[in-house]
């Protein structure tokens, strides 16, 4: 054993971060959740709201089905409705005018309640179109999240694992194997002038693991009062699980079932009416909805291939301004005339074929390969477009350059100009013009559609939530 | 020579199977847009008879506080009148669209009527046509859009070559002239 790990003050460090360890044992037991027995099988609703049962019943863990099953609570107060129109296509409308109801929503209702009203068309939205909009949803969630948990807590259904003497004393207690780390360290080493002083990385480095060790099982618990309420709620569970076909409902049979299909959600029973809401979900790549021409649907994205390489990057030639295409375009027809063409024009001969011939196959090489983006090019720079629409679809992708220490960023915009057909493509963008860009805003675009590049654009209408939030603040 | 008749044989018996089986595949693909047409279609026949209903209801309250705006009334009364009696998506589009106009004048006329307007039936029965109207754009766009797909279906190649001789016909779109081309508004 090495000499520097007998040393007493390593043996008192490692001391005093086991008894570290041990303090925090301890208090793990001592804040242990006992297994919670479920109530008798009822269809009784307690008062609290779908997010808190969601909260409570999943032992502290919001899911995403929080914000399906709050929906589809406020619709089946009357405060929204949900509405079947086709076997793809339900929507959820919003009163003509608010409901009084709607002042005193809780703050995590009024976050599902203002993300539909701001996503909204004459106070309709697509369900499948909650997913959209502009919106932070990483914010928008840790809100929502914050809420149901400030509720659960102000309910006297749960709080925090630790108290605060019991985080103060493990805080506290953690400063005392730091500081025998620091002093072990010192004992152990040497430094050198220049060299780096080692004591304080391993000081720091002790303090932050347990300090994170800490945040990691810091969380929250059922309080007594609240144990029977979840009990109760879990014997609500049991009985909605005895009805399987409340799986399969759609969001809009809400009007039919009632609170139970949110409860049913936020207890995980629900799935098919949640899926079809996501509120809380990112937006689908490849699938967007946009209400342009004023009704909502569904457009399907394509993306041109990724580039693997920066080879394929500049062979493919798509996605480029047509100057650059059109330049990038003869440099490729050059190369490929002078190199493969020449080797063809010498071989071609040997085999008995005319000179004539095989100069004319060097010149059709050259031009099968350059040929097509150099057309498109042409068209484009001869042909400028203008297109009206709204955008569906901003994205980056990077790629590699020829600088493996770089990588490149491909900005993406995918435009629905009202054409029936729903299926676009995205077209490539400079940076400076994604940058100005936002889902939902209706923009100008002065498009090269041959060779898939936004030059220009200017935004015509801003999305509403970009509207929103740079509207002055409304008078109190 | 047998082994060649033999092959032969083979082969036009595959090819017969092949064929078979792409004519039976073509034709369940174009019966199931041809059911999603007309599921659409029944969609949007919901929709207007919810708003047929309504009208009467509505007439009756307007009214009660303006019996002499009769020359309004009438035309509501004679536009739902001619849409129930029209058939076909075309004739029935275009009579949708004159009943959408006189509810609009009716709802015009309204406003000069402040006991009216704060009638709690009147915006009752409001609220829910102009929902019943933006249920009935939804609907006509997926009815147009099941129309696009089936009409697509039948009329490319290689199925435009005997969709016609197994019955499958082209339909027709349920819009009145200058729809989807410019923002709809649904609000009345």
């Amino acid at each position: 054993m090495p000499a520097e790990i007998q040393h007493p003050s390593v043996i008192a460090a490692a001391g005093a971060v086991v008894a570290w360890f041990l303090l925090l044992l301890a208090m793990i037991f001592r804040t242990r959740v006992p297994d919670i027995t479920p109530g008798p099988p009822t269809s009784d609703l307690g008062p609290e709201s779908p997010a808190i049962v969601d909260y409570v019943t999943a032992n502290g863990r919001l899911s995403d089905e929080a914000a399906s099953a709050t929906l589809l609570d406020l619709a089946a107060r009357g405060i929204l409705r949900i509405e079947e129109i086709g076997p793809e296509l339900s929507l959820v409308r919003l009163r003509a005018h608010d409901p009084p109801e709607v002042a005193t929503l809780p703050e995590y209702e009024r976050l599902v309640y203002d993300h539909v009203r701001t996503l909204a068309r004459d106070r309709v939205v697509a369900t499948g179109a909650l997913a959209e909009g502009a919106r932070d949803l990483g914010e928008w969630w840790r809100r929502f999240r914050k809420a149901v948990l400030g509720e659960a807590r102000a309910a006297g259904l749960f709080m925090p694992r630790w108290s605060k003497p019991q985080m103060s004393l493990l805080s506290t207690a953690a400063f005392v194997p730091t500081a025998l780390v620091w002093v072990a360290t010192s004992q152990v080493t040497t430094t050198e002038r220049g060299e780096d002083d080692p004591r304080w990385a391993y000081a720091f480095g002790t303090l932050i693991a347990m300090g994170a060790i800490i945040g990691r099982l810091r969380g929250n618990r059922p309080t007594e009062r609240g144990r029977p309420v979840i009990a109760a709620w879990l014997g609500v569970r049991d009985h909605l699980a005895r009805n399987p076909r409340l799986n399969e409902q759609p969001a809009a049979a809400v009007t039919v079932w009632g609170r139970h299909l949110a409860y049913a959600a936020a207890l995980g029973l629900a799935g098919r009416a949640v899926v079809s809401l996501p509120v809380s979900l990112p937006a689908d790549d490849q699938r967007a909805w946009s209400d342009y021409g004023g009704l909502w649907h569904r457009v399907s994205v394509r993306y041109p291939r990724p580039r693997t390489s920066a080879l394929i990057h500049l062979l493919r030639l798509r996605c480029r301004p047509p100057v650059q295409v059109l330049f990038a375009a003869l440099a490729v027809g050059v190369i490929v005339f002078v190199f493969p063409g020449l080797l063809l024009r010498f071989l071609l001969p040997a085999f008995g074929i005319p000179e004539t011939l095989a100069r004319l196959a060097q010149l059709a090489v050259a031009l099968l390969v350059a040929g097509p983006p150099l057309l498109r090019a042409v068209i484009d720079l001869a042909t400028p477009t203008t297109v009206d629409g709204q955008v569906v679809r901003l994205r980056t992708t990077n790629f590699e350059t020829f600088s493996n220490e770089k990588k490149g960023l491909d900005h993406w915009m995918a435009l629905d100009d009202g054409r029936r057909h729903r299926e676009v493509t995205a077209h490539g963008l400079p940076g400076e013009l994604y940058d100005r860009l936002a889902e939902g805003d209706v923009v100008r675009v002065g498009v090269a559609a041959k060779t898939g590049w936004v030059h220009s654009g200017q935004v015509l209408q801003p999305s509403r939530y970009r509207a929103e939030r740079t509207a002055p603040p409304s008078p109190a | 020579m047998a082994i060649i008749a033999v092959a032969l044989f083979g082969i036009l018996v595959i090819l017969v199977i092949v064929g078979v089986v792409f004519l039976a595949m073509t034709y369940n693909r174009l019966v199931r847009r041809r059911n999603e047409v007309d599921n659409a279609w029944a969609q949007i026949d919901v929709q207007l008879k919810r708003r047929f209903d309504l009208i009467p209801n509505l007439v009756e309250t307007v009214r009660g506080y303006a019996a002499h705006e009769r020359q309004t009334l009438e035309a509501v009364v004679a536009a739902r009148a001619g849409a129930i009696n029209a058939t076909g998506p075309v004739q029935r589009a275009q009579a949708e669209g004159a009943l959408t106009g006189a509810l609009k004048s009716l709802f015009a006329v309204a406003e000069a009527y402040p006991e009216l307007k704060a009638n709690q039936n009147f915006l009752g029965l409001q609220e829910e046509l102009s929902a019943t109207e933006s249920r009935i754009g939804y609907t006509r766009q997926y009815y147009n859009d099941a129309v696009l797909t089936y009409n697509n279906a039948i009329q490319t190649v290689p199925t435009s070559l005997f969709a016609g001789s197994l019955g499958f016909r082209a339909r027709e779109y349920f819009q009145t002239p200058g729809d989807q081309r410019g923002p709809v508004q649904v609000r009345f």
